[in-house]
């Protein structure tokens, strides 16, 4: 309702689409990767809105690192652990 | 001179001039008045165009004159009064004036009779007042006895005629008119008109109801009457005929509405239930709060959306404050540079959920979130739009004014609610009350930012998302100072966990500590024994905002966005999915009774195979988006309408088909159980049983959202 400016949504949608081609030149088991990519800055809408930024995909590709890097964490959080079981 | 107490029921032009009024005595008669009222418009342009507007009139039976007042927008301006004596004469004046002078501005022009009389009079429709009358019936004097913010209202003793056929029209011929009347209840042949019509006169005659509670009694039959009973006339006013009005779709609300033509009565009130918009929410009780709140007639609240309520609600401010209403808004969007478009120009605040099976979660909201920053922050079209907290000195705008007492009713109707035992007589109609209320609230915001709104200003709808937007941030950040991890947030609302914390009064410190930070009130919704956000069905990564389930510590269930709640879901399919959703709120961990919730869903399912599903559990509503000609691929919704098209039945965008899948299609009447494709249904359920027991749900635990496995 009176809104004029596309939400960071669309914005990111609009941007998927755009990669489509990219997209289907990969494998299929990468595809999953690269979507697993886009649904862990879909997680951060919220914040990437916040940014009040003209080009909303910087921000999307900081989410993402951001998913990576709790990714990396939890892993290397468990490799701890099993560690810590064997020795 | 006679002198009346009692409630304002209605007040309309009288036919032989002047203004018609009926009153519900306290001694049960209901009383016919009239009374001069004479009403006024505006004109305002250039001086030539309103000379020679005024040279146009002149020699009528009207009065002219110079007036100056203040438009909201463009600040004071001249003008030309025109002043009718005769309301009923109004529109045809308006007309032909604004005919003759285009491009003159009009003001005040079409403003619903009982709100002028409300501003003039201080008497809103259903509020209770003293009549001195002479002997002619005329009205002599007018005296207030109470006020449409009142918490406890006098009830009106009203008398409710019910009216239903003995089916949908639209599916089979109704044979018989069911009739209910205080105990009494009984039906009448439709097969003979004559009779019909000598039992409906008599029963009216008999029972003189108030109000003619109907089903499809727009849509069906009071046309059906017109046509087997010519000369029946249900009015109380024997002078007045019925009226009607034509059928309409529109775009509102993100959606198609068809609104059904309608019947509307004089000295009595006419309600159809199935083409009243939001009937289903709050009930009679509901539409007799917002007529005494927003100063429209029972028969227009009870047809028209909140935001009618809300506009005339406006209205009436204006007209108290002698601020004009604009016939037509003129104001467009100021200009904007694209970084200021991309700062303002957003929604409310939407943090995705974390996907999974959640314990001991509060769910903790803003109470009535956009209208309380519009009365705090003072945002109206004429005042504050930079979304800074208002100065002592600055005067309340026309909008917060218009809000601030129905957000006062409605919180305190809430809170008395919640003193009261669910199983207290008085709980029901208080909630009725309550949801009418919170529905005027809901489109306020949305109003603000309408574009046809009459004192709607797209800077103020964007200050108020603006400041929302802070307030959610700041409520995320408090909570999170406290330990507690957000799940969850959407719009006014937040979902919010911390370990050990798993009763109601546990998250207090937290409902205190938001409250400070952001100075709007913030309740407790209740707190789940468990919780579940489903991820997307396309990619089970994916979150999706403002789609779950779950079960409160008392049992109870709450859900957003899944079958039960979407219109288009079968009722066989809604009550698998609701039962599946009652075993599973037995046990604090649902996944304790999924086993049992499969068991149940394939029940359900046998109960179908064997044919034991009655057809109207199996029957289907889609809405129609468009003409049936504009869908290039039609679907289900447009093949039945086609169907009812067929058969002589109008058929208009955003109109409900109802029809059910059998072999090879749809059907939208007529229908057997053996036609029934039950392998379709079959699926139906399955979809939504799995929306609440997919693997997604209830066979894991909560999973960080980011990367999973490639699959096979």
């Amino acid at each position: 309702m009176g809104r004029t400016v596309t939400t960071v949504t669309r914005q990111l949608q609009e941007t998927r689409r755009m990669l489509s081609g990219f997209r289907r030149g990969l494998r299929r088991s990468d595809q999953y990767v690269l979507d697993g990519l886009f649904a862990g800055a879909q997680n951060h809408i919220a914040a990437i809105g916040e940014c009040e930024s003209l080009l909303p995909f910087e921000a999307a590709l900081l989410a993402i690192l951001l998913e990576q890097a709790k990714e990396i964490s939890t892993l290397n959080h468990e490799i701890k652990i099993l560690r810590g079981r064997l020795e | 001179m006679n002198k009346h107490t009692g409630w304002l029921m209605d007040l309309y032009p009288g036919a032989q001039g002047g203004l018609s009024l009926w009153l519900l005595c306290d001694g049960g008669e209901r009383l016919q008045m009239q009374m001069n009222f004479p009403v006024c418009f505006y004109a305002a342009g250039e001086s030539r165009l309103l000379r020679q507007a005024w040279m146009h009139l002149q020699g009528r039976e009207l009065s002219l004159a110079r007036t100056c007042r203040r438009d909201l927008f463009s600040g004071e301006r001249d003008l030309l009064a025109i002043t009718v004596p005769h309301p009923g004469e109004l529109c045809n004046i308006f007309r032909t004036l604004s005919e003759q002078f285009p491009d003159l501005d009009y003001y005040n022009a079409d403003i619903p009779l009982p709100l002028r009389f409300a501003a003039q009079t201080g008497i809103g429709l259903l509020g209770r007042c003293r009549v001195s009358r002479n002997e002619e019936g005329q009205v002599t004097a007018l005296e207030r006895l109470d006020s449409p913010w009142e918490l406890e209202p006098e009830p009106l003793p009203l008398r409710v005629l019910y009216l239903s056929p003995d089916c949908d029209p639209v599916v089979c011929p109704p044979q018989q008119l069911q009739v209910r009347f205080e105990r009494q209840q009984f039906c009448l042949n439709l097969k003979d008109p004559q009779t019909l019509k000598v039992s409906l006169e008599a029963l009216l005659r008999r029972c003189d109801p108030d109000l003619i509670l109907s089903d499809y009694g727009d849509t069906w039959l009071f046309g059906q009457l017109r046509e087997w009973a010519p000369g029946l006339n249900p009015n109380r006013d024997p002078l007045k005929e019925i009226q009607t009005r034509n059928a309409a779709s529109y775009f509102a609300y993100g959606q198609v509405i068809h609104r059904g033509a309608q019947v509307h009565l004089f000295g009595r009130w006419h309600i159809d239930r199935c083409n009243a918009l939001l009937f289903g929410e709050y009930d009679l009780q509901g539409v007799l709060e917002q007529t005494r709140v927003t100063g429209l007639g029972v028969q227009e609240t009870a047809r028209k959306s909140p935001g009618a309520g809300i506009t005339a609600m406006q209205m009436l401010t204006a007209l108290r404050t002698k601020v004009l209403v604009p016939v037509v808004k003129q104001q467009a969007e100021g200009r904007k540079t694209l970084n200021e478009l991309i700062r303002m120009d957003r929604g409310g605040l939407i943090f995705q959920p974390l996907p999974g099976l959640h314990k001991h979660v509060a769910q903790i909201d803003f109470a009535s979130m956009y209208p309380s920053i519009m009365v705090q922050y003072n945002i109206s079209p004429e005042t504050n739009l930079s979304g800074a907290p208002p100065g002592d000195r600055e005067e309340e705008g026309l909008v917060p004014h218009t809000l601030r007492p129905l957000l006062e009713k409605r919180l305190a109707l809430k809170n008395q609610l919640q003193q009261l035992d669910p199983r207290d007589c008085r709980a029901g109609p208080l909630k009725a009350r309550a949801a009418a209320l919170k529905w005027l609230l809901v489109v306020c915001f949305g109003y603000l930012g309408y574009k046809n709104a009459r004192f709607g200003r797209i800077e103020s709808h964007q200050a108020v998302t603006r400041i929302s937007r802070e307030l959610m941030l700041q409520a995320k950040e408090t909570a999170e100072d406290l330990g507690f991890t957000i799940l969850h947030m959407y719009i006014d609302g937040l979902f919010v966990q911390k370990d050990g914390l798993g009763k109601p009064h546990d998250f207090t410190p937290l409902l205190e500590a938001v409250h400070s930070q952001t100075g709007i009130p913030i309740t407790l919704e209740g707190v789940y024994k468990w919780l579940v956000f489903p991820s997307s069905r396309l990619d089970s990564r994916l979150p999706v905002p403002n789609r779950y389930f779950g079960a409160f510590l008392n049992g109870d269930l709450k859900y957003r966005g899944i079958a039960l709640r979407r219109h288009d879901t079968s009722l066989f399919a809604a009550e698998t999915q609701l039962g599946v959703l009652k075993i599973l709120a037995q046990a604090d961990d649902p996944r304790e009774k999924a086993g049992e919730a499969r068991r149940f869903a394939a029940w359900q399912l046998d109960r179908l195979r064997r044919g034991k599903i009655p057809l109207d559990r199996l029957r289907l509503s889609l809405k129609l988006s468009r003409e049936l000609d504009a869908y290039r691929s039609p679907g289900p919704a447009a093949r039945a309408g086609r169907q009812l098209e067929a058969r002589g039945q109008p058929v208009r965008p955003g109109m409900r088909v109802h029809f059910w899948y059998v072999y090879g299609g749809v059907k939208v009447s007529d229908v057997d159980l053996k036609e029934i494709d039950l392998g379709r249904y079959r699926r139906l359920v399955e979809r939504a049983v799995d929306e609440v027991l997919g693997e997604w749900g209830l066979a894991q635990e909560p999973v960080l959202p980011g990367f999973g496995a490639v699959p096979g």
